[in-house]
């Protein structure tokens, strides 16, 4: 036993729910898991003191989407995030509503798109994203607002997704 | 739960599965080390510069090295060239082990009618935060806006006589956002420059002849100038605007939720689009922008592959229109309005083309 067995046990427990996230957030599997690495390679130097008295997922999938935002912006360029349909196969309307789906995220800010994963896809209450994204709640609500309207402006058949109504 | 929800999940699903804990231990090791060897080397050269004659050390990182560009393209020469069949951006490199993106040799390039491709080193292709900067390419080819990073303004060249305009229009780098869209008028006269298509930040239609530049409204996106008229449309209710560059004009509701505009057709009153319940099927409808109303709808056929259409742009002839269809490959075709029928023009891979620059077209669209 070496002292990063918890933290071990914890990315096996974990890392592919943050490697959801992460995916959802950069569009690409390499990215994703390259953007998850960093963040996990951060997490372990602080482990000791996050497993004594701190939430190590809360924080991570923080530093995750924080990382996101800056990183992105540091090293990255707009990639060709949204595949086609594969040549000769048909599709049925989950695979349409994840294809266009992808390809209006990747028309999003950064911020916006976090947004709508950390609310839509965590299940983040506003002030639970708020507080993941360093923001205040009007903040995420502004934000939430004018991602959703982006989407919908993007690909008006999400509007059939039944994306949920923001107070304006 | 909502289908949103359901959809993001889907999306999700598509992520590998991965084991990530011993590389981040020795990813966390690995960055103690360079650390204090950073430390150290600050040390020494700290030492050495108090006596003098100091120099500077630093790791190299390997993955960040600039490898040497393969091929031998020339820089599109200054003067007379010949006009373009279209500008591509080459795509970013992408490395597995380890797992990286390099998209320092990104770059605008044209291939000339005859075949030849130049480079376009003049043309930014990125701002410092990454974001795509746009290069049009006019109906015939012979005009090429891009943005210029040494003049901060959008430069119009005439491929055919070399001549050169610079916009009056200063614009910082910063203003390029996600969406970001470029128009030039058939005779290079006129440009259309929004920093984000859709938004409330305006765009600019610039005369560059008078230096006279007007704001467009931002929830209108160019798709084309030509013949005086700007086209414009608004796609949460797809209107579309015949703005005259002299201003006036306006738009037209159309009765449904349309994509992919082409320039108005030949007759003046036709344009194509797609329809958004028929995105992933190859239809066209022709849309009239007098009235408002459906024409007809056009189902391709001869494509070489089923996927959707990603882009209606110029008519060829009174009954032709050009599409570009994008599924592993993107692919050129000429569409007979009247037959359906299309004929393939070109093909173009997306292993060298990240994106694409079609004449007559706005780049961005």
């Amino acid at each position: 036993m070496d002292r990063h067995d918890d933290f071990r046990e914890f990315v096996r427990a974990r890392q592919q729910a943050l490697m959801r996230t992460a995916y959802l957030l950069v569009g690409d599997a390499h990215l994703a898991e390259d953007l998850l690495q960093n963040v996990l390679t951060k997490v372990v130097g602080h482990w000791s003191k996050l497993s004594r008295d701190g939430n190590p997922e809360a924080y991570t999938r923080k530093a995750l989407v924080n990382e996101y935002i800056s990183w992105r912006r540091r090293s990255s360029r707009e990639l060709p995030s949204a595949d086609p349909p594969e040549h000769g196969t048909s599709h049925d309307n989950a695979t349409l509503d994840r294809i266009v789906l992808r390809q209006a995220l990747a028309k999003l800010t950064r911020k916006q798109r976090a947004v709508i994963v950390l609310r839509f896809w965590e299940d983040l209450t506003e002030a639970q994203t708020a507080d993941t994204l360093g923001c205040s709640i009007g903040n995420v609500k502004s934000q939430t607002h004018h991602a959703l309207a982006r989407l919908r402006a993007l690909a008006p058949e999400l509007a059939e997704l039944r994306i949920p109504e923001v107070i304006r | 739960m909502t289908r949103l929800h359901e959809a993001l999940k889907d999306l999700a699903e598509e992520a590998p599965p991965v084991n990530l804990a011993d590389a981040a231990i020795a990813g966390h090791r690995r960055r103690r080390r360079t650390r204090m060897a950073l430390t150290a080397i600050v040390t020494a050269a700290a030492l050495v510069a108090t006596t003098g004659g100091a120099v500077a050390i630093w790791p190299r990182d390997t993955q960040t090295a600039t490898p040497q560009r393969a091929d031998t393209v020339a820089d599109l020469p200054d003067g007379k060239v010949e006009p373009i069949s279209h500008a591509y951006q080459t795509p970013c490199r992408f490395n597995d082990k380890p797992p990286y993106t390099d998209c320092s040799l990104q770059e605008w390039r044209v291939v000339t009618r005859t075949g030849t491709t130049y480079r376009v080193p003049q043309a930014l292709v990125a701002n410092d935060k990454g974001q795509n900067v746009r290069l049009a390419v006019s109906r015939d080819g012979r005009m090429m806006a891009y943005y210029s990073r040494e003049a901060r303004a959008h430069v119009v060249r005439d491929l055919v006589t070399g001549a050169e305009v610079r916009s009056p229009v200063k614009v910082t780098e910063d203003r390029f956002e996600v969406g970001n869209q470029l128009v030039v008028s058939d005779d290079g006269r006129y440009l259309v420059f929004d920093p984000k298509v859709g938004s409330k930040k305006p765009g600019v239609l610039i005369d560059m002849r008078t230096g006279k530049s007007v704001t467009l409204p931002g929830k209108y996106e160019a798709i084309t100038v030509k013949g005086g008229v700007v086209e414009l449309v608004r796609y949460i209710k797809t209107d579309l605007w015949l703005m005259p560059v002299t201003g006036g004009g306006k738009p037209v509701r159309f009765d449904g939720v349309f994509i992919n505009f082409s320039e108005l057709a030949p007759d003046g009153r036709t344009v194509a689009a797609s329809d958004m319940k028929d995105q992933s099927k190859p239809v066209l409808t022709l849309l009239d922008t007098k009235t408002g109303r459906i024409l007809r709808k056009v189902t391709v056929r001869g494509l070489a592959t089923p996927g959707g259409i990603l882009n209606i742009s110029v008519w060829k002839s009174p009954s032709e229109v050009m599409v570009l269809t994008l599924d592993g490959i993107y692919s050129l075709y000429a569409v007979n309005v009247n037959t359906g029928k299309a004929r393939h023009v070109a093909d173009y891979s997306t292993e060298t083309v990240q994106s694409l620059a079609m004449p007559g077209t706005a780049s961005g669209k």
